[in-house]
């Protein structure tokens, strides 16, 4: 051990305390904690996520920094001035070290502001304010998470906004302190814990408004990178101005009210969704009809379509036909008429030459007729002369001729001729004919008989 | 046989009701341009009413009314299904 010393430890002490006095004077923020108070001084911690030092003020110095009543308490948010110093201790007394505070005031919004846009461009500049931007958001989630104070008016207000939306899923609540040191770990780890549930679609984190002071707790470094790494989107909806806490920016929606993020978690208006559906429903189903309606009825059209031309060419062809028929009617008409010429020129000619051999007939028949007229004449009268000698003839033999001279005829009643008494006597009855009329008579033997076989009757 | 149903069956089942109306949408503004024919109109019809029912049971999944329950209690109903 080539160290210098040993030396006194007091001594070193006190030379410890005078380096420390000797380094630079600065000022601090932070929030404040363990306030505690002694005849002389007060002392408390300044901390903030990364770390704290230990800080004594005396009574006077705050006395001079004219706080407001009570604004030395935890969770306060403090700029202090002074630096670092040593308490050596006694032999009855501990040694200590803390940052000797000879000024104070309470951070104001300047204060945090710079803070926030440093700790912002350090986020924006690792890209975690892209990480959940880039998550996918389920329209219509069936459950989501939300991080809240358990009593305020953000919780009523978000559960009025699922209600408007029309959504009846399960809200699962994590509450958490929205406000102080132990809010930014409690919501950090309720989020944890919500997004390890693997029903849980989307987590909204809410606060009503308030400085941003009451909202710094949402603009914590661990606290906001703890939401970037999140698998599942986080929906902020902290104070009422948006993009005044650092968490609105790494999460996936920043809202300015808790109504706003119930619409962010649930962005399908489910009222709405349904009227849709149904419009779809009606799209489609017109659609499906329509299709078939339309297609059918142009169906309708070619099938029609052929028929029509088939009607087209159909009077195309009779129109064809009609002209054929005519040309053909005029051809057999031309040469009709020069047939009928040629006809007429034959015919007259033939004409002529049967007048000519008719009239040559006509002469000749003319001659023969009167030749055979004499003949007929001759061979008539000849007839005749003949005939009135047969008259002669047959006028002898006329029975009728024999009547005038007195005789009578026997005949039947159907006035067939009765020429033997045996065939009178056969008969009952005989008409005598006379030249002037007929009588009737019984023959006696047939009358004879006629009576005998009436009497030979029982 | 039964290797063609379930993948008949999962290719109209959407993912997500998001994705559901984005492909009826898709579907009938395919049908209201009217180009698609007879045949793809009546399949997307179908896969169409498909999707509505999906999304009305979607629909009706979230609408029987808000309900509330703490982590813990969600938990500790998980841990005595669990059980």
């Amino acid at each position: 051990m080539d160290l210098p010393g040993p030396f006194p430890v007091g001594r070193y002490a006190r030379k410890l305390q005078e380096e420390m006095r000797k380094r630079a004077r600065v000022q601090l923020m932070g929030e404040v904690t363990g306030v505690g108070r002694s005849r002389k001084q007060a002392f408390f911690e300044l901390r903030d996520s990364e770390g704290a030092v230990p800080c004594t003020m005396w009574l006077n110095d705050l006395e001079r920094a004219k706080l407001p009543e009570g604004a030395l308490r935890d969770g306060a948010e403090l700029v202090i001035a002074g630096g670092p110093d040593y308490f050596p201790g006694s032999a009855a007394s501990s040694p200590s070290f803390s940052f000797r505070a000879t000024h104070v005031r309470l951070a104001g919004e300047g204060d945090l502001l710079a803070r926030l846009e440093a700790l912002r461009k350090q986020l924006r500049a690792e890209g975690l304010f892209e990480l959940q931007k880039q998550l996918a958001r389920p329209r219509l989630p069936k459950t989501i998470g939300v991080v809240t104070a358990e009593t305020g008016a953000a919780r009523r207000d978000l559960l009025a906004g699922l209600a408007r939306r029309g959504w009846g899923g399960s809200v699962v609540w994590a509450f958490a302190p929205v406000q102080d040191r132990h809010a930014a770990p409690a919501i950090a780890t309720a989020l944890q814990d919500l997004a390890a549930r693997p029903e849980i679609e989307a987590i909204v984190v809410t606060r009503g408004g308030g400085s941003l002071a009451d909202l710094w707790a949402f603009c914590d470094e661990t606290l906001c990178r703890t939401v970037a790494l999140l698998r599942v989107p986080v929906i902020s909806a902290v104070g009422h101005e948006r993009d005044s806490t650092l968490i609105d920016d790494v999460a996936a929606v920043a809202c300015s009210t808790p109504t706003h993020a119930a619409e962010a978690a649930v962005p399908l208006d489910c009222l709405a969704a349904r009227r849709e559906l149904q419009r779809a429903v009606a799209a489609l189903r017109r659609s499906g009809e329509g299709a078939i309606g339309s297609r059918a009825r142009h169906l309708g059209a070619l099938a029609r379509g052929p028929a029509r031309a088939l009607q087209r060419e159909r009077s195309g062809l009779n129109q064809k036909i009609r002209e054929i028929r005519a040309a053909s009617e005029r051809g057999i008409a031309d040469r009709g008429a020069f047939q009928r010429r040629i006809a007429t020129v034959v015919l007259s000619r033939a004409r002529r030459r049967a007048l000519q051999r008719a009239e040559a007939a006509v002469a000749e028949e003319g001659r023969r007729g009167a030749a055979l007229e004499r003949s007929a004449e001759r061979a008539v009268r000849r007839r005749r002369e003949a005939l009135a000698g047969v008259a002669v003839a047959l006028r002898a033999h006329d029975p009728e001729r024999t009547l005038e001279r007195g005789f009578v005829l026997a005949e039947t009643g159907e006035g067939e001729p009765v020429t033997s008494a045996a065939a009178a006597s056969a008969l009952a009855r005989i008409r005598l004919r006379f030249k002037d009329g007929r009588v009737d008579v019984t023959p006696a033997a047939a009358d004879a008989e006629a009576s005998e076989r009436a009497s030979r009757r029982p | 046989m039964s290797e063609n149903e379930p993948e008949q069956s999962t290719r109209a089942e959407p993912d997500s009701y998001e994705s559901a109306v984005e492909r009826l949408e898709e579907i009938i503004d395919r049908l209201d341009s009217g180009q698609a024919g007879l045949r793809e109109t009546l399949e997307l019809c179908t896969e169409g009413r498909e999707l509505v029912n999906y999304c009305a049971a979607e629909l009706d999944a979230v609408g029987e009314g808000l309900k509330e329950l703490r982590l813990d209690e969600l938990a500790a109903k998980l841990d005595s299904q669990a059980a």
